[in-house]
């Protein structure tokens, strides 16, 4: 009952807002913006995911996964005007993304392992500014578009569209959250993993190969942002900018997951994207509806703090 | 006169690739075809170049022209020195990058200038230092309400006035829903400007406007049906406007509504972008005539650009903008003392005296005078995204609507109507 | 007490040749990047005591800027009032605003903290780009779409030279402020606290109240800092205060060292001064980014002193030498 608290506490907060903005409405066009909110909150989740993933094996948020993605992507649509095949050019992003993760693991993270986390945050924004320096130089500002096949097939929801890239997407967050479960509860190096994140030390004292369980973190959270690009790429747009930048509600929706709990993660994600959508049918907050998601990530943090514990003891 | 035949006929019906068109030799200033020599004339221009968008193509084309014009004789034998500079979007750049053309290098005259935020910045020292800004590309309202900038484009309160008509008097529209972005001089100006109109044709109109923070566009789209319109106006920078488009195929509306546009889709690689669904169905209200126009300008704007620009520059309209900006500025020289031609005063007020050019770039008069409010070009035609291209289908139109009223007061002062 | 230090003379040194010297030396566009840098030092200064003293971690610093900024044009178009009195309401509600951020922040340490300040800067990025900085227009939110109306600088400095000189001695001052706090009884607190949160708490210093005080003083002096740069251009736009400026504004005073005034300094000069001489350079704008980002990688992997640390460090060595 205690865990699943939180769940209920999102929850809450959603019925909450459609009580407030969309109570009045006819359920058609409040269902539309229902729908139009779980598929844009399930892209922040995606993000959140990522990043909590490498968080919780290595202490790093990583604040590159954005430009990491946006690279990928960018390479990908650049192959695709050469007339490479759709399937190798995703297959592309997704390996820069992961090389690149790797890259920043392998050879700059050890040298900060013993560094305060924030300082290693920002020491990944340092990274991401070169990624994306050199993506926005090789690629100036025009007009593109990235395309999958799966825009084209849709389902309608409560007289949505929903196409099924966006499907991918939902899904794609839920196969996450289950599978990096399954992956830290039943194979070694998942319990190495775990074993790292409690207790860097202790864990290299009792023989934990570190730089071999973190790179193994670091692919993962490659593999994921390059995914996340391509998803990004599609559906946000195909500006390396924003793209990049779309790791700010990425880290609120890690917020909302305390960093930690992925399941929580993409509830998290889901309330913002249906908070924010819901809003709109406000005619007095509509324009400043983007504020909803750090409004919801500070309310999670204060709640969190109640009580004189440190809730953030590992920090 | 052979060659400028031929290449209108290739240019007219489609939109070609930039630079094919146009062989023939540009025609710049006096003309002479020998370069000018001695103490260059100082003229300054500013565009924004960074992260959300690159405004860089009308100083790319203005620079192109004063090249043309340096090899051609210069304004009565002296060069033109052109000094660009970026002001990256950012305000203090904007600043710093206007101190350093008016007060540290003195130049006589601004030209080309093209940018979001460098104008409300700095249309205070043009107005204290006396200096004329012949701007290219003006995005918001202030750059409009100044009394020493002009621009030749229109900005985007004529261009959606502009879509607006066509959708009420072509496409059947009743209610259009005008979709901005959440800036007060960008979108609540120019959206609320399409309200106005609708109101006064006795239909209706609604405004949507987007954070530009925002990465969703869904709920705009989402907030403009509900807003129980019948047409969508889509009235956002190029980006923006391409995801919006793009949501909206998701939900299969390109038949639902009708489609018109502002300005920022007209550009080359948008049709390509939108991809076959859109063709026939979008209808872009231009502010400058069409790219592939086969008039006198047109053609000497493409054949500059292919002698004194760089393959890469973009052939857009902010270019042709930029490129008129150059060639009325120059012809203004011209026509001055060669004493005064390092007087920024005498510069500035030979500018203000600048009443009915034409050309065909544009549809109207293009005039200055002396006032706080300058937006000479507020007639313009209507392009629809077909084919891999674009096609005319409506020539030069005058926009209607209260908010003209002033300038047309101003036009008839100054003999124009 | 009131013994001041080799680090202190040097200090003063510098910003009274700077003050007698910068603005005649410099051209008009170097007089507007140096006001605005400036004013960064002052917001940087800010970051930085919080980082060295308290080890806190403040990622919405610049907008808190945004927020100084946001008040001085409101005061300026809605009274007739001096420019020092609206400086003054300007920090005023923005240390307010510090300690409000502050009350769900009490608790939190390190990336927690940092991350909801970030989560404050990022709302505050989205309410500037919506309802965007007064410029003489009607009503609450005070924005017209024309021409800004004119902005009254201090009667003693109307000039581009006299306000870069003003807004160098105010940012002189804020490192005074800054200093003398740090030697008198909150800064023992914040030593204090720094080592150890318990063994503060033990010894019967008010962790909450001194940490609280902590966020005032470096939200004082963001919104001092706002309401400088408001003077200088006589406007504000939003894209200023993005709240990846912030963070990239706590990055700069990490790389130029937190612990020390010339800490700052760097951080303001490289934040502002850098860009513009690559521009003048023609390097293109994102490349800039890459050197950037390469500067932070190296700084932090090797320096975490940062720059001042590494000057003051050779400084130091020689005296120890001879």
């Amino acid at each position: 009952m205690q865990r699943l608290l939180p769940y209920l506490g999102y929850l809450g907060i959603m019925v909450l807002a459609y009580a407030l903005f969309a109570s009045g409405k006819p359920m058609k066009v409040a269902g539309l913006f229902l729908v139009s909110g779980l598929a844009v909150g399930s892209l922040y989740a995606l993000g959140g995911i990522g990043m909590v993933v490498l968080y919780r094996a290595s202490g790093v948020l990583n604040l590159a996964s954005g430009a990491i993605g946006a690279l990928g992507v960018m390479v990908a649509w650049q192959l695709q005007q050469w007339g490479w095949a759709q399937p190798i050019t995703w297959g592309v992003a997704i390996a820069l993304a992961a090389a690149l993760s790797l890259v920043y693991g392998r050879l700059i993270a050890p040298g900060l392992a013993w560094r305060a986390p924030v300082v290693k945050a920002v020491a990944t924004l340092g990274f991401a500014l070169v990624v994306l320096g050199l993506t926005a130089f090789a690629w100036e500002d025009d007009v593109r578009k990235f395309t999958l096949p799966t825009d084209k097939a849709a389902v309608m929801i409560l007289g949505l569209r929903v196409t099924v890239t966006r499907l991918i997407v939902v899904g794609a967050a839920f196969a996450l959250v289950a599978g990096i479960w399954l992956y830290l509860t039943k194979t070694r190096t998942g319990l190495q993993m775990r074993a790292l994140a409690n207790d860097r030390d202790l864990s290299a004292m009792i023989g934990v190969n570190i730089l071999r369980v973190e790179s193994i973190a670091w692919g993962i959270a490659g593999v994921i942002a390059g995914f996340t690009g391509l998803m990004f790429g599609d559906l946000v747009r195909l500006e390396p900018v924003v793209i990049t930048f779309m790791v700010i509600p990425a880290v609120t929706a890690a917020i909302c997951g305390r960093l930690d709990n992925l399941g929580l993660v993409l509830m998290g994600g889901l309330t913002m994207g249906v908070v924010e959508s819901l809003l709109t049918l406000s005619p007095a907050l509509k324009s400043a509806r983007p504020v909803a998601p750090f409004l919801i990530a500070a309310v999670v943090l204060i709640v969190m703090q109640r009580g004189q514990r440190l809730l953030f003891a590992r920090d | 006169m052979n060659t400028k035949l031929s290449a209108g006929l290739l240019a007219a019906g489609v939109l070609l690739a930039p630079g094919i068109a146009a062989a023939s030799t540009p025609s710049c200033g006096a003309n002479t075809g020998e370069a000018a020599t001695g103490a260059p004339i100082l003229i300054g221009g500013i565009h924004g170049n960074a992260a959300p968008g690159d405004f860089s193509s009308a100083t790319d084309a203005a620079a192109a022209y004063f090249s043309c014009v340096n090899a051609n004789g210069g304004v009565h034998g002296r060069p033109i020195e052109y000094m660009v500079e970026n002001d990256q979007w950012n305000p203090e750049l904007a600043a710093r990058a206007a101190a350093k053309l008016v007060t540290d290098a003195g130049v006589v005259a601004m030209v080309g200038n093209s940018s979001f935020v460098e104008m409300s910045v700095n249309a205070p020292l043009y107005a204290s230092s006396n200096t004329m800004a012949m701007a290219a590309g003006c995005a918001a309202s202030e750059c409009f309400e100044s009394s020493n900038i002009v621009s030749t484009n229109q900005g985007p309160l004529p261009s959606s006035v502009g879509a607006a008509m066509y959708a009420v008097e072509e496409l059947g529209a009743t209610s259009v829903a005008c979709i901005g972005l959440a800036i007060p001089s960008v979108g609540n100006w120019s959206c609320g400007a399409v309200e106005e109109y609708m109101a006064s044709k006795g239909l209706s109109g609604a405004s949507v406007l987007m954070n530009p923070a925002a990465p969703d566009v869904n709920s705009a789209l989402l907030e403009a049906i509900a807003s129980g319109a019948d047409s969508m106006l889509v009235n956002l920078p190029v980006g923006l406007g391409i995801a919006y488009f793009g949501v909206a195929q998701e939900q299969d509306l390109g038949d639902v509504y009708s489609w018109t546009s502002s300005t920022p889709i007209y550009d080359a690689s948008v049709p390509g972008a939108l991809g076959d669904y859109w063709h026939g169905k979008v209808y872009v209200s231009a502010e400058l005539t069409q790219i592939d126009g086969d008039g006198p300008d047109n053609l000497n704007w493409q054949a500059v650009m292919d002698a004194y620009a760089s393959e890469d520059d973009p052939r857009d309209i902010f270019s042709q903008s930029g490129y008129l900006a150059a060639k009325f500025f120059v012809e203004t020289l011209m026509d001055m003392d060669p004493a005064q031609l390092d007087d920024r005063a005498a510069v500035t007020d030979a500018i203000k005296a600048i009443n009915g050019k034409t050309s065909d770039l544009v549809c109207g008069p293009y005039y200055v005078g002396e006032a706080d409010r300058h937006m000479p070009n507020h007639a313009g035609i209507i392009v629809v995204v077909k084919d891999g291209g674009f096609e005319k289908v409506r020539d030069c139109f005058e926009y209607e609507g209260a908010c003209f009223d002033g300038l047309i007061e101003a036009e008839k002062a100054l003999g124009l109507r | 007490m009131t013994k001041i230090t080799p680090s202190g003379w040097a200090g003063t040194i510098f910003f009274v040749v700077m003050i007698l010297a910068l603005p005649s030396l410099s051209g008009g566009q170097w007089i507007k990047i140096f006001t605005s840098t400036s004013c960064f030092i002052i917001a940087a200064s800010g970051v930085a005591f919080m980082y060295a003293r308290l080890g806190m971690v403040s990622l919405g610093q610049v907008a808190l800027m945004g927020v100084g900024g946001w008040i001085m044009l409101r005061m300026n178009h809605a009274f007739n009032l001096p420019f020092e009195i609206n400086l003054a309401v300007a920090g005023g509600i923005t240390m307010v605003f510090g300690w409000v951020l502050a009350i769900p922040a009490l608790r939190m340490r390190g990336l927690y903290l940092a991350l909801i300040t970030l989560m404050a800067a990022g709302g505050l990025e989205v309410i500037f780009s919506t309802y965007r900085f007064p410029n003489g227009g009607t009503g609450f939110w005070g924005v017209m779409p024309s021409v800004a109306a004119p902005f009254r600088r201090p009667a003693i400095a109307t000039s581009d030279a006299a306000y870069l000189r003003y807004v160098m001695l105010a940012t002189f001052l804020g490192f005074a402020l800054i200093e003398a706090h740090r030697r008198l009884a909150p800064g023992r607190a914040w030593a204090m606290i720094r080592r150890s949160e318990a063994a503060a708490l033990a010894s019967g210093v008010n962790v909450i109240y001194y940490k609280a005080w902590a966020f005032g003083l470096s939200g004082f002096l963001a919104g001092i800092a706002g309401g400088l740069l408001a003077g200088g251009l006589g406007l504000l736009d939003a894209a200023t205060f993005r709240a990846s400026e912030s963070i990239m504004l706590f990055a700069l005073a990490v790389v130029g060292g937190a612990r020390f005034w010339l800490g700052a300094v760097i951080a303001g000069v490289l934040y502002r001064v850098l860009p513009a001489l690559f521009n003048d350079w023609s390097l293109d704008a994102d490349l800039t980014l890459v050197i950037f980002g390469a500067a932070l990688l190296h700084a932090i992997i090797t320096a975490p002193d940062g720059l001042s640390g590494q000057i003051i460090g050779l400084f130091s060595k020689r005296k120890g030498q001879s």
